[in-house]
């Protein structure tokens, strides 16, 4: 359900034509935000990281990270969320990445082929369970940083809300005991 | 010569809202101060806001809140959404005693904290009024169950509160809508305490100020999930959905936020309260407002400070403070004693839709029985449900299949987590700490604030019983803990101008009626005599209501 048709489905508020046409000038800001450049990540930084976010959440049946836009989320945690030395170290892991991957295949990751990708980012995820597993604090990984900021970029995106979560705004009721494969989750 | 209001109340949130509409409804002349600013709901509520149309999608303006907000950051609902409705820390500064801390969570609107409340609704019963004649701590309350039963129902029923009943003597039933429905994971846990406890332990569905069918013009819940938002379709009690839209229908209230108490005005020779002085909070000039009477709803803590920096020749510790007990017996409630787990709930069952609501067991200790290890006893908050999307965060794995693995939903888990009576104690007291002043000039407190042994006993008590029913229901990978919470976080505090029978040993009389100051009235947090266990909101503005109408007749008959 469109978020106009939902909340014209609730009825009987009047207020609510006003509140409905604030709602859609912030969403308005916020995307013509979008399309803005980067304040902390350059150009092969950006890619780089693009390559990683689609790699973890692709395309399938649904849009992917990618399509979600989660780089410029990426970008805006960096640059006025972590303070200096985590965005340092994430920017150091990102350059880690490229490092990896040369010595493997002799180039930069966003040069590689999916698999070549693959291949990097499965073992940092793998390095990240290792210390998860033996309780060592993998907070601060800056894979796992970067996997954190993609689930919540995905995820929390008009995309991935509408098209993989299913997310509706106002459920308009509650079901205690639906099928799993019922109308959406949360 | 400036006019003389009927009544002045100070504060506009749970309990400024029903003293407002209950002196305003009976013809009084009311002025409304509120210290902070105007709240409209199509301008303020956020509630539909989605994560996409937040720059930080959820996960808070980090930088921001360390520097306004590192006391209010640590509530829950100081988020991207809400945080808006929490005071800035550093215009409202206040001090703690060394090695102790207190978290002061605030609000300070037209609607005060009613706006960001957790909406829980409990009754007290004559366990809870009897509690101090029965061990000692405190003072007797100077009423009972049956004095404010009535006055519950009349609160319940324009407020309305959704709930189950119980017939249960510690947890008397009130004027409820339909309850909100539990879970399967949530039913199955019911279930199982029936058949392991009989009906010692008893789970119900919380009974909460959210409507589940439209109610005096407001619309049922359309479990959208984050009342603490805002709710456009007004389903959730606050004074701005409710109280203060009847007394704004009076005719008779006028509204001023804006306006910071700073302190109470004296006469000795009426012995009467004839007004309040106000910074305004703009401008920061000082203005005087008179009345005829006053109602504090300032907030235990505020309130207290009011009387506290109100001192004249003859109440040099503090205005209506003549028994020194204005500051004295902060209670909070202590929380965060309890137990998760997994549970076999239907793996092919989901919940739709997001309930503003969990669950509830009401207090089961020293209830018939006498435990050794404490006084009093805990209730436990909580419920069921199955992970989303975020467990993807510290999932191993990436790609299509670990997308395709987010898609369905986790395990279900249910958590117990009990909530404890806090004795009233003089050591935990508030005082004018005259090196601190805020953006306003006022001096702030400084708290002196801790628990002791008895609520870590109850806390203690709470993470194993709720272990021991976790096991009992046959949940898996069971996780016993006790948080050691600052008082405070539970947003509960309460007892700093206590109501007793003995004007010597208490500042308010059974009518909230200040002892030394016949034309007082406190009938916030502050008045309550002991803590119980349950959400305290319900019986403060129940307690209004009383007050207000015994204020009021009052009047009539020219006694005040």
């Amino acid at each position: 359900m469109q978020r106009r048709e939902a909340l014209r489905a609730l009825g009987g508020a009047a207020a609510l034509p006003l509140i409905s046409r604030d709602l859609f000038a912030l969403g308005r800001q916020v995307h013509a935000a979008a399309g803005a450049t980067r304040r902390v990540l350059d150009a092969h930084q950006d890619a780089t990281v693009t390559a990683m976010a689609d790699l973890i959440i692709p395309a399938t049946d649904t849009p992917g990270a990618k399509d979600a836009n989660v780089t410029a989320f990426i970008d805006v945690m960096l640059a006025d969320w972590y303070d200096p030395e985590d965005r340092d170290r994430f920017l150091a892991g990102l350059a880690d990445v490229d490092r990896r991957h040369q010595a493997l295949f002799g180039k930069d990751l966003v040069d590689g082929t999916a698999a070549q990708q693959a291949s990097v980012v499965a073992a940092l995820d793998d390095e990240v369970t290792r210390l998860r597993d033996a309780d060592q604090p993998y907070g601060k990984h800056p894979f796992h940083m970067l996997k954190r900021l993609t689930v919540i970029g995905y995820y929390t995106s008009e995309v991935g809300a509408e098209k993989e979560t299913k997310y509706t705004i106002i459920p308009g009721r509650y079901g205690p005991c639906e099928p799993v494969a019922g109308p959406g989750g949360h | 010569m400036a006019k003389t209001y009927d009544a002045i109340v100070v504060g506009s949130g749970m309990t400024g809202g029903w003293a407002a509409k209950e002196l305003t409804e009976h013809g009084l002349d009311t002025l409304v101060l509120e210290a902070g600013r105007m709240i409209t709901p199509e301008a303020d509520y956020v509630e539909h806001v989605p994560p996409w149309e937040k720059k930080f999608r959820g996960e808070r303006d980090r930088k921001k809140q360390l520097v306004d907000q590192p006391i209010q950051k640590e509530c829950y609902a100081c988020d991207e959404w809400s945080s808006k409705f929490f005071v800035n820390d550093r215009e409202n500064p206040y001090t703690t005693a060394e090695g102790t801390s207190f978290l002061w969570l605030r609000g300070r609107q037209v609607g005060g904290r009613s706006i960001m409340w957790g909406r829980q609704v409990y009754r007290w019963s004559d366990l809870d009024f009897e509690a101090n004649s029965h061990d000692g701590y405190g003072v007797d309350w100077p009423i009972r169950y049956a004095d404010i039963a009535p006055w519950y129902d009349h609160v319940e029923e324009f407020i309305g509160i959704s709930g189950e009943a119980l017939g249960l003597p510690q947890l008397p039933d009130g004027k409820f809508l339909p309850p909100m429905e539990l879970n399967c994971a949530e039913r199955m846990v019911r279930d199982g305490l029936k058949q392991h406890f009989g009906g010692e332990r008893v789970l119900t569905i919380g009974r909460c100020a959210v409507l589940t069918a439209d109610h005096n013009g407001r619309k049922a819940c359309h479990y959208c999930g984050a009342c603490e938002r805002g709710c456009i379709t007004l389903s959730y009690f606050n004074s701005i959905n409710a109280t203060l839209p009847a007394a704004r229908a009076t005719g008779k209230m006028t509204l001023r936020p804006y306006s910071v108490a700073h302190s109470l005005i004296y006469d000795k020779k009426k012995n009467r309260v004839t007004g309040v002085r106000v910074i305004d909070a703009v401008t920061k000039h000082a203005l005087e407002f008179n009345a005829r009477i006053v109602f504090l709803c300032a907030s235990t803590l505020e309130s207290a400070r009011l009387l506290l920096n109100s001192p004249t020749p003859d109440f040099p510790n503090g205005l209506a403070n003549s028994s020194g007990q204005v500051g004295k017996n902060l209670m909070d409630h202590i929380m965060g004693g309890g137990a998760s787990g997994r549970i076999d709930a239907p793996a092919d069952r989901t919940t739709f839709g997001r309930r503003p609501n969990g669950i509830y067991v009401p207090r089961f200790r020293n209830v018939k029985d006498k435990h050794p290890d404490f006084l009093r006893g805990f209730g436990f908050q909580g419920g069921g449900g199955r992970g989303g999307w975020g467990r993807g965060i510290d999932d191993a794995g990436f790609g299509p299949e670990f997308k395709n693995s987010l898609r369905e939903p986790g395990p279900w888990t249910f958590g117990f987590y009990g909530f404890g009576e806090c004795l009233p104690r003089p050591e935990n007291y508030v005082e004018i700490d005259p090196d601190t002043k805020d953006a306003w000039g006022i001096p702030a407190l400084k708290i002196h604030c801790s628990y002791g042994d008895n609520e870590w006993a109850l806390m203690k008590d709470a993470s194993y019983t709720a272990a021991e029913m976790l096991d009992a229901v046959g949940a898996h990978d069971i996780d016993a803990y006790v948080e050691r919470n600052a008082p405070g976080k539970a947003i509960h505090e309460m007892g700093t101008c206590r109501m007793g029978r003995d004007p010597k040993t208490s500042v308010l009389n059974a009518h909230n009626q200040a002892w030394d100051i016949p034309n007082l009235f406190i009938t916030d947090g502050s008045c309550m005599a002991s803590s119980g266990c349950q959400n305290p909101s319900i019986t403060y503005m129940a307690l209004t209501a009383r007050a207000a109408n015994y204020a009021v007749d009052q009047m009539k008959q020219r006694a005040l």
